[in-house]
């Protein structure tokens, strides 16, 4: 405040360039309408007059020195700031956050959040004030990033749309309560007042008559009904209040919910649940026989039974190739509850003993 | 290694403090023991004891532990159901499939099973609540699946479960069925290597164990896969016989009498013995009525799971190639399951104290009766 009476000292006023479009050179004091337009590609400014006449044929280069960007008519629109680098930051943070757009909910930890608007805002900074080169990789991720996200990013906008929505809703909710309370208040004091003057007549009636001791009566009966109506109002307020903060509560966790479903692409079923034991060092044929076990093929207590020769050869060639290709040291880790040392003797016992393990 | 041990053997007497002293076997077994920490108590039976623990170094990972106690038939060793599970659940791995965390045995050798804690209860609890839990097509078959997938997994590494029932199957947090309880489990046997036919609780058993075939295969637990999957659909038991000849006979009147000219050779078995008026094989338009909301391809799962002979009858691996898991409704996800609140804890507790298989055959089968009452009281 003290600085401007200062700079207005240097003797004639200076024509400041919010009051001069810098093309034409036009100055206010010339056309009291003039309306300066920018444009995003380069934020040089004009007048709407300029604006006019270099684009609505279409197409053109900056009027400015040195700018070679085209601009389009469409672009242009009157600034909101002042600063017109604020402007443009403005509008860059704008774009970013449209693409960055995950919420808190998004992540496992509030440290991996916090990571994350830490690179979105390292990409913002060098948008905003970075080099040329700088500029240009932030301007590389953000594309790529658009471009890899786009469903999480259409779904979080539509969330944050959702949520917006819903504050709102809420709002407009709570707002009506408190008409309605205030009505109620209103209506109260109403029939309080009602009540006062029924009683009162009732009152002088009963004077009237000459029952003095039957009116006193009758006024405490008042009294206690009043008492009573507002204890009643209180537990009635109470419930709804509770039935309200309830329904705010279901409408937010239900809107949790509704983020938390990602859209999983959904494939087929899988009865087998994604495993396969086929065994990848031999093949089994069928039919495969044992001199020892021909008898048995025969043997009725073995057929009615249900019992299974496949099985029997399959698992006779699974033992046989048991263990080959395994080896003990890639196998240390993987034991459950047990030590690598506990692990490697048992598999050595096994080794010694053979297949004597299965036949029990 | 030596001299320690010979310290050991001099020292007992004298009372040297022997913790310093522990050979490398008890050391390894304490270090194991210490890796949990015993909370309340879940379930007491005379088999065994259920705690709920949870690691001392991660005290949100629950467990629950499986205390057995030292039977008067086996004071010389183990029990063999014990052996067993224990076993089976350390070579078994899969989702579906309980897992064995740790194994330790606490003081006077009682042997401690760690196992994965399922809080959600089991199959049983969700079909038997008629009232409160509802469930549909979609639902069963994404336990149906769950429970193949089990049975599947174990075939193909050669393990027959042989007691595969609702009370088995417990339900994990997150909705994922387990098939749990492997103390009747047992390898593949060898051709001419007999096997017992007392296995199965009964209401599940197949008519081969029935007639007491000694050699079967993975065709055993396959009748019980669709024994559960007929429960899921009417959600009582289907073939609920209080006796073994009771169940031949309800076997015979749902499902069809084995003749010679279903199941050849079926006579020849050595308890075969069937009511007088045979009944002919039911068609798959005979259980349209009452199993037909799981539609045409689920009945025709479910009538290739419950083929009198189990050499006509389907494999696990070929439930799972059926064109039902590929028909609508999809199965649910398993999130989205139906699940009971409460009573869960106590119903793992129950499951794995209670003794496996043939707990209500036998002589006590009055009293087990009562127990299992009682469990479904507290499940409540």
């Amino acid at each position: 405040m003290s600085r401007k009476p200062g700079g207005g000292g240097g003797g004639l006023p200076a024509i400041s360039t919010e009051d001069m479009c810098p093309v034409c050179k036009t100055i206010r004091y010339l056309n009291k309408d003039m309306e300066f337009l920018i444009n995003p590609e380069c934020y040089h400014s004009m007048c709407s007059n300029c604006v006019n006449r270099l684009f609505n044929d279409g197409p053109n280069q900056c009027p400015y020195a040195g700018c070679h960007r085209t601009l389009r008519r469409k672009g242009f629109r009157s600034a909101f700031f002042g600063d017109l680098s604020v402007e443009r930051e403005v509008d860059i943070r704008r774009r970013v956050a449209a693409v960055f757009n995950q919420a808190e909910d998004d992540f496992e930890t509030l440290r991996d959040y916090n990571n994350y608007l830490q690179m979105v805002e390292d990409l913002t900074f060098d948008l905003v004030s970075g080099g040329d080169a700088q500029r240009r990789a932030a301007e590389a991720t953000l594309g790529q990033w658009e471009a890899e996200h786009k469903a999480d990013i259409e779904r979080n906008r539509k969330a944050g749309r959702e949520a917006d929505e819903q504050s709102r809703r809420r709002l407009a909710a709570e707002r009506d309560a408190a008409r309605q309370r205030r009505v109620e208040a209103l209506r109260e004091a109403e029939e309080e007042k009602l009540e006062r003057v029924r009683s009162r007549e009732a009152e002088l009636d009963s004077l009237a008559q000459g029952e003095t001791g039957a009116g006193g009566g009758a006024q405490r009966v008042q009294l206690k009904r009043r008492g009573h109506a507002a204890a009643n109002r209180a537990v009635e307020a109470a419930v709804n209040t509770a039935t309200a903060a309830a329904d705010v509560g279901r409408l937010s966790i239900r809107g949790l919910k509704e983020k938390k479903k990602a859209p999983a692409p959904e494939g087929p079923y899988d009865p087998f649940g994604g495993m396969d034991f086929v065994p990848s060092r031999y093949k089994v044929h069928e039919g495969l026989s044992h001199p020892s076990i021909e008898k048995y093929k025969v043997d009725p207590g073995h057929i009615t039974g249900g019992y299974n020769f496949d099985e029997y050869t399959t698992r006779a060639m699974f033992e046989a190739f048991a263990g080959l290709g395994v080896f003990i040291e890639d196998e240390k880790e993987v034991g459950i509850g047990l030590s690598a040392g506990e692990v490697a003797t048992i598999s050595a016992g096994i080794a010694a003993v053979g297949d004597s393990m299965e036949l029990d | 290694m030596a001299v320690s041990n010979g310290g050991t053997g001099t020292g007992t007497g004298t009372g040297t403090p022997r913790l310093l002293l522990l050979d490398p076997i008890e050391q390894l077994n304490e270090d194991e023991k210490r890796k949990y920490i015993k909370g309340k108590k879940l379930g007491e039976g005379t088999y065994a004891n259920v705690y709920l623990g949870h690691s001392r170094r991660d005290p949100s990972l629950l467990v629950a532990i499986k205390k057995i106690k030292v039977q008067q038939q086996y004071q010389d060793g183990m029990a063999p159901d014990a052996v067993r599970e224990l076993k089976y659940l350390r070579e078994l791995h899969h989702p579906n499939i309980i897992s064995l965390l740790s194994v330790f045995s606490s003081k006077d050798q009682n042997l401690n099973l760690v196992l994965e804690y399922l809080p959600l209860g089991d199959l049983e609890m969700l079909i038997r609540d008629v009232d409160r839990v509802r469930y549909g097509a979609g639902d069963i078959k994404a336990w149906m699946g769950m429970l193949t997938r089990a049975v599947w997994f174990c075939h193909d590494n050669f393990v027959l479960h042989r007691d595969i029932k609702p009370n088995n199957l417990l339900i994990a947090a997150d909705g994922e069925v387990k098939l749990a309880d492997f103390g009747l489990a047992r390898g593949f046997a060898d051709p001419g290597r007999r096997m017992t036919a007392n296995v199965i609780t009964r209401w599940y058993r197949p008519p081969e164990l029935l007639f007491g075939a000694r050699h079967y295969g993975g065709a055993v637990d396959v009748w019980s896969v669709g024994m559960v999957f007929a429960e899921l659909i009417i959600r009582a038991p289907f073939l609920a016989g209080n006796t073994e000849v009771e169940q031949i006979a309800l076997i015979c009147r749902q499902i069809g009498t084995p003749t010679e000219d279903n199941w050849p050779g079926v006579t020849q078995l050595r308890e075969y013995t069937v009511p007088s008026e045979a009944v002919a094989v039911w068609g798959k338009e005979a259980y349209m009525g009452r199993f037909g909301a799981v539609g045409a391809d689920g009945v025709d799962l479910l009538v290739r799971t419950v083929a009198l002979d189990p050499k006509k009858r389907i494999t696990a691996r070929e439930m799972l190639e059926h064109r039902w898991w590929r028909t609508d409704p999809k199965p649910t996800k398993k999130e989205d399951l139906p699940r009971k609140s409460g009573g869960g804890e106590e119903k793992m507790g129950a499951d794995l104290k209670r003794r496996p298989g043939m707990l209500e055959d036998e002589s006590n089968s009055r009293g087990a009766k009562v127990a299992r009452k009682l469990d479904f009281g507290q499940a409540k």
